[in-house]
């Protein structure tokens, strides 16, 4: 491997070059996508969340005027097979639409295809389905113990057993070989054995809808003549959508191109590839014509897959003088009725959380995923991470408070100390470099720690509730395997640059042409970033798991070297008769290509782009006068860390509660986050402060909300209650910087970070809000009504 | 969602419960009944158009009448399905000599399936709530008509 030049632009603040057309309204959404002879798809979805399909009566909407054709599931499975998923576990079969029994309200049940959107909607709802209902599981608990029904009664599960509703079970922590799937829990059972304090608690980290800005879309154009297949999906990985397309409709991947044209947020949603998109493929090249289907935000409440909704009974063994001994923790994952292309994966990697930033030397987790009537769930910001960080700091603060210690001053007691990374932590998660110690005493620092708590006790004296919450979390980023990229300098000196990182929001544009822009020495504004075109950019992984910059910035600045490395030697070969110039001795500066330490024997750059492609003195290009190796300025580079990078970071938070109304207000929000080197200020910030708004919405206002029988009470904004700004504290940013051995610069990550942190600072601080009221768990979200009937003196 | 309330009417207790158990009553009284059809001994099928925010719109059902106590109770089923989803209702209707009349207490609960869940639940108790209002004081002028 190369080892890139260190970019002077690193560190710059530079506005995002993606905002002006997205302010201004000028971004291709999947919407904007308009075909001639476009055809629309409307779903007809289950009202019921359990049952089996009697009859679907067709026949009122195929006789409305547009209608071109109805397919119920059954009619669609003659020519569509189960949709693939990435998991490695037994998994049920599950159909894009449902061929003989619903599991959750909203399941599709049948598509109508039809010359206009309005019409297709009218004919859907002119479908009638019978159904023999059920009975519905929402309890996970129940669930577990398979009542009052069992969703996939042929599946036989990870156990070996059939008619169970575990989708999954996975131990993990010290004594687990993961190679004989022997569990030896000796040194768990001692640590508790000799702990002088155990906490224990149920906690809800609940169920979460993604609400993206723009909900799913999809546009798939078969052309028969050709035989190949163009689909425009509002996606994160649109080379893992056409590899999925191939896989199920049989197709080669030089048949299938997928294009994300503008993506407006996915938060892990969009990582998924979901039955409309096989339905909308199938169907286009069964009728050779091109076919729409847009979600309406109605739909993408239940259609899209929600996140989160893991119980943890979690307990913790300390001596009294705070050391951690040992952690014991059993999760249910309640995930819904399906399993998705990663749905088995993320409550897994709860489980690889549960050390958090501490050296425990005794963990002990079991985690069970249940089927239950609900919309499946899957990645959503943090996938996993959040969970099990918010399962943990939870943890910590009640035993901070048992102890009676400060809880910063725990949680120094219990860091992994910086001269231990890499740190293998006992629930088996190789960390590769920390240094906690420096972000806490940033946090305390900046946040006033002592003086905060001085205030907290002033305010509580004068009878309000007022309390101080701190959160360190820890996550993973820089999986999803190997990126890739290619950089091409034209002849005119401009340069293309293509990822597999495709972006749904993240500012991939304005990043990588920063890179590039250090790299090469020329302006930013004359490099294009490509991304989201399978037929444009060769291979690539999607954007997710905060990967981008880790993987995809790699690869772009390697494949960049290469390029570089040859532009080099084209200068040399210009400059060789006068200067006998080495291409290695050469340095790229403000738009030259000349000799370190003599920059008066050197060529523009775009003379060397010229030349490489048309050689000396010939404009008409016929080769003549080439160093070895020909013409052109243009390669690519495949890129993989050697090991996931731990970003980390300390929130700290003051809440108010109104005593008359209940409502929390977030009066200070300090947060700490250690990605490791910044490229750029302006877009980790933006990072961080979307993800502290998600991580208090979940806090604070979001949950999905189910009634006994399967039906989502929290289907609109209505109900289901989004963060606004008015939610949301000035947020106070700062940051240390431990760099990542694993990434030639240094960077770790930060797409998922600030929901990780956030949540649990808010409820920790919310707790010790009203902990003069005897209150030591609280589960999200912290509505008013909770908080008020607490204050009030009512039971919780 | 559970649903409970009483109605006071000012005619004895005979009449009450005939007009209530009447077919012709029973349809002038619903709320935005459009037919009203018998299918076998007290059920009947029916289309309702309901005009309120999220669950506007026409619901074929049936509204089955059940658990007779002659003069005293009765239970009244009601199923619709619409665009918006379904709507499933079951009450008890009990009745009693009141001062002046006859008071009748209903006790019952509404379930909701699809959308209208999703869009409209929070509507459906105040919506329920709506159209008993509207059913007793359309039974009321029913029992009026009928004493003639």
């Amino acid at each position: 491997m190369t080892s890139p030049t260190l970019p002077k632009l690193i560190g710059a603040r530079i506005k995002r070059r993606e905002d002006p057309r997205l302010i201004q309204g000028r971004g291709t959404y999947v919407d904007d996508i308009k075909l001639a002879g476009m055809l629309h798809m409307a779903f007809k979805r289950s009202d019921i969340a359990h049952g089996r399909i009697v009859s679907i009566d067709t026949s009122a909407a195929e006789a409305m005027e547009g209608v071109e054709c109805v397919l119920t599931g059954a009619q669609l499975a003659e020519f569509l097979g189960p949709m693939p998923i990435l998991t490695p576990f037994p998994a049920p079969p599950h159909y894009a639409v449902a061929t003989d029994t619903v599991r959750y309200a909203g399941e599709p049940v049948a598509v109508v295809v039809a010359t206009d959107r309005y019409v297709a909607r009218d004919a859907a709802d002119a479908i009638q389905v019978e159904f023999d209902p059920l009975p519905v599981v929402v309890d996970p608990d129940r669930a577990l113990a398979g009542d009052p029904a069992v969703l996939h009664p042929d599946l036989t599960n990870i156990l070996g057993q059939t008619g169970s509703n575990i989708a999954l079970y996975v131990p993990a922590g010290t004594g687990f070989d993961p190679v004989a799937g022997t569990v030896d829990n000796s040194a768990i059972d001692a640590a508790f054995a000799n702990a002088e304090v155990v906490i224990s608690q149920r906690m809800w980290n609940q169920r979460l809808v993604p609400n993206a800005m723009e909900p799913r879309g999809v546009v798939a154009h078969w052309e028969p003549g050709k035989d190949t297949l163009t689909v425009w999906s509002s996606t994160q990985n649109p080379h893992t959508a056409r590899n999925t397309f191939c896989g199920l409709l049989g197709l080669g991947q030089d048949q299938v191109r997928v294009i994300a044209p503008e993506v407006g947020g996915g938060f892990g949603a969009k990582i998924n590839i979901y039955g409309e998109d096989y339905v909308a493929c199938a169907v286009s090249r069964r009728l050779g014509l091109p076919v729409k289907w847009i979600e309406d935000r109605s739909e993408a409440f239940v259609a899209t897959t929600h996140g989160r909704d893991i119980v943890a009974d979690l307990e913790i063994a300390a001596k009294r003088d705070g050391t951690i001994l040992g952690l014991r923790v059993k999760l249910i994952a309640d995930i819904g009725a399906y399993e998705m292309l990663l749905t088995a994966l993320v409550p897994t990697l709860t489980n690889g959380m549960l050390s958090g930033v501490y050296d425990i030397p005794a963990i002990r987790s079991e985690l069970y995923e249940v089927f239950t009537n609900k919309t499946p769930t899957d990645a959503y910001r943090g996938a996993g991470r959040p969970e099990g960080i918010y399962f943990v700091e939870r943890g910590i603060d009640m035993l901070a408070r048992e102890l009676g210690m400060d809880p910063g001053e725990l949680r120094r007691k219990n860091f992994i100390k910086p001269d231990k990374f890499p740190f293998m932590t006992q629930a088996g998660n190789q960390y590769d470099s920390g240094n906690y110690e420096a972000a806490l005493d940033l946090a305390l620092k900046n946040a006033n720690w002592e003086g905060l708590k001085r205030e907290r006790d002033a305010a509580r004296a004068e009878g309000r509730v007022v309390g101080l919450g701190m959160s360190f979390y820890v996550e993973i980023c820089g999986i999803g395997g190997w990126e890739h990229a290619s950089v091409t300098v034209h002849a005119d000196g401009r340069i293309t640059a293509t990822t597999g990182t495709s972006p749904h929001g993240q500012g991939h544009e304005t990043t990588f042409s920063t890179l590039l822009s250090g790299q090469f020495g020329v302006p930013a504004d004359r490099i294009t970033i490509v991304h989201g075109d399978t037929a444009m950019v060769k291979a690539g992984n999607g954007t997710l798991g905060s990967r981008s910059q880790v993987s995809g910035g790699t690869a772009i600045m390697n494949a960049g070297e290469k390029v570089k490395g040859r532009m080099a030697e084209f200068a040399a070969f210009m400059l060789g008769a006068e200067a006998e110039a080495k291409a290695d001795e050469l340095e790229f500066v403000d738009g030259r290509i000349q000799l370190a330490g003599t920059p008066s024997i050197g060529k523009t750059f775009e003379e060397v782009a010229a030349f490489a492609y048309m050689g000396a003195g010939n404009a008409a290009g016929a080769g003549m006068g080439y160093p070895e190796g020909g013409a052109g300025l243009t390669d690519e580079a495949f890129w993989e860390p050697a090991g996931a990078t731990f970003p980390f970071g300390c929130h700290i938070a003051m809440v108010e509660v109104d005593r008359d109304t209940g409502e929390l207000a977030v009066k200070k929000l300090v947060a700490i986050d250690d990605c490791g080197t910044v490229v750029n200020p302006l877009i980790v910030e933006g990072q961080v402060h979307g993800g502290l708004a998600q991580g208090i919405g979940q806090a604070l206002l979001e949950g999905a909300v189910y009634d006994e029988d399967g039906q989502l009470l929290t289907g609109s904004f209505m109900d289901y209650a989004m963060p606004r700004a008015s939610d949301l504290p000035r947020f106070e940013l700062d940051k240390t910087t431990t760099v990542s051995p694993h990434t030639p610069l240094g960077t770790k990550g930060i797409g998922e970070a600030g929901t990780i942190g956030s949540t649990p600072c808010i409820v920790n601080a919310a707790v010790d809000a009203l902990s003069p009221f005897g209150v030591t768990h609280l589960d999200m979200p912290l509505r008013p009504e909770l908080l008020w009937r607490i204050i009030q003196g009512g039971a919780q | 969602m559970d649903i409970a309330g009483t109605h006071q009417f000012a005619a004895p207790r005979a009449a009450v419960w005939e007009a209530m158990l009447d077919p012709a009553s029973l349809q002038a009284a619903m709320p935005g009944c459009e037919t009203m059809d018998p299918t076998g001994e007290d059920a009947y099928a029916i289309t309702i158009k309901v005009g309120i925010a999220a669950i506007k719109g026409t619901y074929s059902g049936t509204v089955r009448v059940a658990d007779q106590v002659e003069g005293e109770s009765y239970r009244l089923v009601v199923s619709g399905q619409g665009k918006p989803g379904k709507v499933n209702g079951d009450a008890t209707m009990t009745l009693s000599d009141a001062a002046g009349g006859t008071l009748v207490t209903y006790r019952g609960d509404v379930h909701a399936q699809g959308a209208i869940a999703r869009l409209g639940n929070r509507l459906i108790g105040g919506a329920a709530k709506l159209m008993i209002g509207q059913f007793f004081k359309g039974m009321e002028a029913e029992v009026t008509r009928r004493a003639g």
